[in-house]
């Protein structure tokens, strides 16, 4: 930038250019930024075996850590600051998605919770680190227990993940407020709740609802699909409330009667929220429900892996398991905790998850870009109008 | 000095005199104008130039030299969007303006010794995060909230359907920004000549009659400062549509949101923004010619 070394006043024009001559430079080094893609997408395709050695699992700072809102029990992260002297830096995600982009552009974490579709893109992108299940004393508790995930399609062989929850997506509704329920997906075209229905804000779950009601694929990329899915949604908004991944306050604060809903939101809803648990009610409608199942993975970038793995480990503690899944409602697939997940879902079968369920058709996968974007734009095109 | 002072001649050594001040202040503009360019100026012009560009193949956005992203705006949707923005900003600043004058107005001209108390008790709620209270309205005006509990234990209503609707969003606007017309409307009524309402008085004028010929017209500029201040976020935000709104309440800032993040679409975010500034520009430069014009009058 030139300043004026004479003269009476600073010329606002020599000001500009050399303000905006050091913009651009700074939005150079921002594109060097950016342009880092091509080489992190050759590798990616060059066999996604990124060959760096394994963390050891020592505790090697604060942990960083991004997950969705809640979705540990607080006394289990209360325990683990205390027995290992760090801190843990809480940050939250609303969606996958979101989850995503943070994680793609850059942001460094020690530890995510990635769905199984999104740990296989990562996988892909070269953006997580393997993880050595020498490393894990407890290794044993999800590891050698259910064949499925010893070698999970979305990351072979669990070498950059370790499994976490299982879930379902179906419909809650208030049993006291809606009496006319089907047990299909038409349950959420339900005209006797309007105004009171939501959809979860997601494309892949808002699409797969529609999906599944028309008999289609979730995972389609067709554009006939898209289009016949696209019509339903549109059909559907007049009776909506809103979309929103807030399903627990949601129903709680009494505003959805009728709720597209993740099976363990239903139990901490019954079992955690509300004062009259026997007014609600989880469907699993019949023409199948998505299913899916979370992981716990370490960035390739973390700063602190050792700590991240020492956490993972201590998350498999068979006592710490079940204290998890007492509070989220989720099962998960270890050695013990099928006990836990009984007593937490007694009353409310719909809300199992089982390792067979995942094995069969209504999970969500990656698509192709342009399938992806397909499916994105329409589901904007939904929301937007 | 003293003696040059009372000379007749003083010209050169003022002029002397502020052109070493222009100098330093041009040294000490230095780290906030770098502090600027390196993280404002740069991140304008990557959005400008990202919204020429594409998303690759590993959904990563790519730099590019093509129109497609302005000509994908082109489209019903989107310029419904854009058109439900428009609306409820002007809505917001419509009733910005309603609220906020008589607000400020009372406080300048009937606060006495309590105006700075006044004028911080206005503040000091927005010291919270405007997130936070978008958060508490949604729990306050819920069909089971305080709000509708307190109306059916007066019997008022069997209960009234505030959250997710279009009227909650610009309500959210309304409250989330009002604060920005109080303050510019209140300090060109403080700067007001009050001398100047006695003489519209004298004249034999009515109190109305008063406010529309001489108050209005004395805090033009604290009422354009303030529609502009309130216009400008208001056009923009997504958190009110997103905690307060419906399934049929997105504004361009939630269409933003959902490029960058749920579509990770930055290069179609990127255009819609960059149409979204320019719209803001256009305000601006009617605002800051408006301005200009009424200094050049008085």
């Amino acid at each position: 930038m030139t300043l004026p070394t004479s003269g009476p006043a600073l010329d606002r024009r020599d000001f500009l250019r050399g303000a905006l001559g050091l913009g651009a430079l700074a939005a150079l080094a921002g594109c060097g930024f950016s342009g880092g893609d091509a080489t992190a997408s050759a590798s990616a395709s060059g066999a996604s075996a990124s060959l760096a050695p394994a963390a050891k699992a020592t505790i090697d700072g604060d942990l960083v850590y991004f997950n969705w809102a809640e979705y540990l029990d607080p006394d289990v992260l209360k325990g683990f600051q205390k027995e290992y002297g760090v801190k843990i830096i809480e940050t939250n995600y609303d969606s996958y998605p979101s989850m995503m982009a943070k994680l793609s552009s850059g942001n460094e974490y020690d530890v995510v919770f990635p769905g199984s579709k999104e740990v296989a893109q990562l996988r892909a992108a070269s953006k997580l680190q393997r993880i050595d299940k020498a490393q894990l004393k407890n290794a044993d508790q999800v590891f050698g227990v259910n064949p499925y995930f010893d070698d999970p399609w979305y990351d072979s062989k669990s070498d950059y993940s370790v499994p976490f929850t299982m879930y379902k997506t179906g419909i809650a509704y208030r049993k006291d407020k809606v009496t006319t329920m089907s047990g299909s997906w038409n349950d959420m075209w339900n005209t006797s709740a309007s105004g009171h229905i939501f959809v979860l804000d997601e494309a892949d779950e808002a699409i797969g609802m529609a999906a599944l009601k028309l008999g289609l694929d979730i995972n389609t990329i067709s554009p006939d699909d898209l289009a016949k899915i696209k019509e339903a949604l549109l059909a559907q908004k007049p009776l909506l409330r809103g979309y929103s991944t807030d399903d627990i306050n949601n129903m709680a604060g009494g505003n959805a009667w009728i709720h597209h809903m993740w099976s363990g939101d239903f139990l901490n809803l019954v079992n955690n929220t509300v004062k009259d648990p026997g007014n609600y009610e989880f469907l699993a409608p019949k023409e199948g429900t998505p299913l899916g199942s979370d992981t716990y993975a370490i960035p390739a970038n973390a700063a602190h892996p050792g700590t991240a793995l020492v956490f993972i480990d201590y998350l498999l503690r068979p006592e710490n398991i079940d204290k998890n899944v007492t509070y989220l409602g989720y099962p998960m697939p270890t050695k013990s905790s099928a006990a836990a997940f009984a007593k937490v879902s007694e009353g409310h079968p719909a809300c199992t998850v089982t390792v067979e369920d995942l094995g069969r058709a209504n999970v969500f996968k990656t698509q192709t870009p342009e399938g992806k974007a397909a499916r994105d734009a329409m589901w904007t095109e939904v929301k937007a109008s | 000095m003293a003696a040059s002072t009372r000379d007749t001649d003083v010209e050169p050594t003022r002029t002397r005199r502020s052109a070493s001040h222009t100098r330093l202040w041009g040294w000490l503009l230095l780290p906030p104008a770098a502090w600027m360019m390196a993280f404002f100026v740069s991140s304008i012009i990557i959005v400008v130039l990202l919204s020429f560009g594409h998303v690759g193949p590993t959904g990563r956005p790519v730099f590019g030299a093509s129109g497609a992203n302005y000509a994908a705006l082109w489209n019903e949707t989107y310029l419904s969007v854009f058109l439900r923005s428009v609306v409820y900003a002007s809505l917001t600043v419509l009733l910005c303006l309603l609220i906020g004058y008589p607000v400020a107005y009372t406080i300048a001209l009937h606060g006495g010794r309590y105006k700075n108390a006044l004028v911080a008790a206005l503040v000091i709620p927005f010291f919270a995060s405007y997130l936070i209270r978008m958060y508490a309205w949604s729990t306050l005006l819920s069909d089971e909230g305080l709000v509708n509990q307190a109306l059916r234990w007066f019997g008022l209503s069997e209960g009234v359907r505030f959250l997710n609707t279009p009227g909650a969003v610009v309500a959210g606007l309304t409250y989330g920004f009002v604060i920005f017309m109080v303050l510019p409307v209140y300090a060109s009524l403080e700067r007001m000549d009050l001398a100047l309402i006695e003489a519209g008085k004298d004249l034999y004028h009515g109190p109305l009659r008063t406010f529309f010929a001489v108050t209005l017209p004395a805090t033009r500029a604290g009422v354009l400062g303030g529609v502009l201040l309130v216009l400008l976020p208001a056009l923009g935000d997504f958190v009110s549509a997103q905690l307060l709104g419906g399934p049929s309440t997105f504004m361009i800032g939630n269409l933003i949101q959902q490029q960058f993040f749920e579509s990770q679409n930055q290069p179609l975010g990127s255009a819609l923004t960059v149409v979204l500034m320019i719209a803001l520009l256009v305000f601006m430069v009617f605002y800051l010619r408006s301005t200009d014009r009424q200094r050049r009058e008085s």
